[in-house]
């Protein structure tokens, strides 16, 4: 039992690394420092990380916000618990992505985006039903830019621990974007695959 | 005997003689039952005299309506269209003729119920709302949003939209891709337009299907919408874009005449079609059969915009797409768009016995026998054979009557159009002129002479819900 454990994580270790580190060198950075050749040293960015880390720090920060928001506002039992999820797992996702920013001396910034804002200020307006479909609709949009976000990392970024991230993220993130469908259309009648 | 078959064969011959040396001498008829005249009166007096008009107009298809069709709001108790924002309409709509019922016509033979005159009425061929006139109408809800975000008007001085809201699909409609089916509906809830698409799109769909979407969001003159003195909007128009009718890549109930037909009087009216799942339609148009979505992309410059008329779009300003660039990526667009989820179907469009109920395992059985729908609506197929299909209504009516200037002639073959997501398309035929899917098992039931019981027919329509 032991050494299946130590096998599993061996195997899995090799794969995500094997994954996440076969870039295209074309759109690595000018200044990019090698561990080897065709291996940038750990925490060397290029534009992709550096804007994939900022845009998901600012989203992960809007998605806790509207979290606690709909924990304050919402009624519905579904609602309230997608929200509760929203805010265990997207604190957790948002502490790891600022730990690896930090290494790499990526900037985060400190504001929700402009169209968070936005979001932010519809939703103030509404409550009830009215406020539970409009809060998971936003939802389902915020989980599909961010399905998209991360596959562009995953794909075109140069810092392995920030593919790797991306690449962790991925699946949780379509299962929030799976469980906010599957919300809307329990509240509005939405068909679902 | 002999000599019999000598004197046919000289018969014939001068026969043949007599036609062809006619044909030489013939005038043919006048060029305006097939080619579309220039208006001989100033626009301004055109505008006032077709406003003037206007209320008779309208007033003249609500009695058509009321006449044929039950309109009211009766939505089914907890069914909605796929995006969750509109109910589907319940009950059967079309109105009988006095003294009958629904089993009595059923039990009648085709010649009786035509000679007797008790064809449904909402089972012919509905009208146009200004027959005469033709051309594009938009719902309301298409007109107020192309107005807020592009400045745009699509609102015709000469006639409104016919049909109640709650009996066209819901607005704006939700948007599936082949390409992303995790994301689900892409639509955030609004309408693609040329203001919007970009933001919406980027990061999702490839340059190609960007590129190809701009175009299909971009207008183009059209007959009624152009810059000359021969349109039916106020100021002179930019035109119209093919998603402006197809909005979302579905169907905002807009409704045309089909260009297929001369002369005007005859020609039938055209309820717009979904784009959704292009991708495994092999003919294209309800007439024309056209064989591939590049084709009818293509073509529909010519068509939906003119009517079918080269020599008026070479006049109003015709958009002419270059065929391997355009074309092909205003196609790669449209056959992304995949139909609505169905999750109780399987691979080859059968219902799962664990997800389905009972009912609707026996409209699912139905549709397979005895209903006989699926000797065209193919499951496997996305619910179409990719033929074209003559129904023969006529044998129900005498052909020739005319309803508010349209003359009621034989619809002819006519494509098979899906039935995957069709709940989402009402109203339903290729003009529209059912209302809702329990009008569609009536109809069926007649032209093909199914006999279904009361039962049946209700789990048939339930059937068709899961598609």
């Amino acid at each position: 039992m032991y050494r299946y454990a130590i096998i599993v994580g061996i195997a899995s270790l090799t794969a995500t690394s094997a994954v996440a580190q076969m870039g295209n060198p074309g759109f690595w950075g000018a200044d990019t420092k090698m561990e080897k050749p065709g291996v940038p040293a750990p925490h060397q960015t290029n534009n992709t990380d550096r804007l994939f880390a900022q845009l998901a720090a600012a989203g992960g920060k809007a998605e806790v916000e509207f979290a606690k928001m709909t924990l304050q506002k919402s009624t519905s039992k579904s609602v309230k618990g997608f929200a509760e999820m929203m805010t265990k797992d997207h604190g957790a996702a948002n502490d790891k992505l600022r730990e690896l920013a930090e290494a790499a001396k990526i900037p985060l910034p400190k504001d929700i985006t402009p169209d968070h804002t936005e979001t932010k200020k519809r939703l103030d307006g509404l409550d009830g039903r009215d406020y539970d479909i409009a809060y998971v609709k936003a939802q389902i949009v915020d989980h599909q830019k961010t399905a998209q976000l991360l596959a562009w990392e995953i794909g075109s970024g140069e810092d392995a621990q920030l593919q790797r991230f991306a690449a962790q993220t991925m699946p949780k993130v379509l299962r929030h974007l799976q469980a906010a469908q599957t919300i809307h259309a329990e509240l509005t009648g939405a068909a679902i695959r | 005997m002999p000599s019999k078959g000598v004197s046919s064969f000289v018969f014939a011959a001068g026969a043949a003689i007599t036609l062809f040396s006619f044909n030489a001498f013939s005038d043919p008829l006048p060029p305006d039952l097939t080619y579309r005249p220039l208006p001989m009166q100033p626009f301004s007096e055109v505008k006032d005299q077709d406003e003037a008009m206007k209320p008779a107009v309208m007033q003249r298809q609500r009695d058509l309506f009321s006449k044929r069709y039950d309109l009211a709001d009766r939505p089914m108790e907890g069914v909605m269209m796929s995006g969750g924002m509109k109910p589907v309409q319940a009950g059967v709509r079309v109105k009988l003729a006095d003294g009958t019922t629904w089993d009595s016509l059923a039990g009648m033979k085709p010649a009786e119920i035509r000679d007797r005159g008790v064809l449904p009425e909402g089972f012919l061929p509905l009208p146009h709302v200004k027959q005469a006139t033709g051309g594009q109408v938009f719902p309301q809800n298409q007109i107020d949003i192309i107005a807020d975000q592009e400045h745009r008007d699509l609102r015709r001085f000469d006639v409104d939209f016919d049909l109640p809201d709650h009996l066209t699909p819901e607005f704006p409609p939700p948007i599936f891709l082949t390409t992303h089916p995790e994301l689900g509906d892409v639509s955030r809830g609004q309408l693609l337009t040329i203001r919007n698409y970009y933001e919406f799109m980027n990061g999702i769909i490839t340059p190609v299907q960007m590129e190809g979407l701009r175009l299909l969001l971009t207008p183009f003159p059209q007959e009624e919408f152009n810059q000359t003195e021969d349109r039916k909007v106020a100021e002179q128009s930019l035109g119209v874009a093919c998603l402006d009718c197809h909005s979302n890549f579905h169907s905002n109930a807009a409704f045309h005449l089909t260009p297929d037909v001369r002369p005007q009087a005859d020609r039938f009216r055209l309820d717009t079609t979904s784009l959704r799942g292009l991708f495994n339609q092999q003919i294209h148009g309800s007439k024309r059969s056209l064989r591939s979505v590049e084709d009818f992309t293509e073509f529909e410059q010519r068509t939906a915009y003119f009517n079918g008329d080269h020599v008026s779009a070479t006049r109003k300003g015709v958009h002419l797409p270059d065929r391997p660039n355009q074309v092909a990526m205003m196609a790669q667009m449209q056959n992304i768009i995949d139909f609505p989820p169905s999750p109780k179907l399987d691979p080859f469009g059968r219902l799962d016995p664990a997800l389905a109920t009972e009912q609707e395992l026996a409209g699912e059985k139905i549709f397979l026998g005895k209903g006989r729908c699926a000797s065209c609506h193919i499951p496997q197929t996305a619910f179409m054979d990719n033929n074209m299909h003559d129904l023969k209504l006529e044998r129900f009516y005498h052909v020739g009557k005319t309803y508010n200037d349209f003359v009621t002639l034989p619809d002819g073959p006519i494509k098979t159009f899906t039935l995957r997501g069709i709940k989402d398309s009402p109203p339903y035929l290729h003009d529209g002129r059912l209302m809702t899917l329990a009008d569609t098992v009536e109809f069926f039931n007649l032209v093909l002479g199914t006999k279904l019981e009361q039962e049946e027919k209700d789990a048939l329509v339930a059937y068709l819900l899961t598609l």
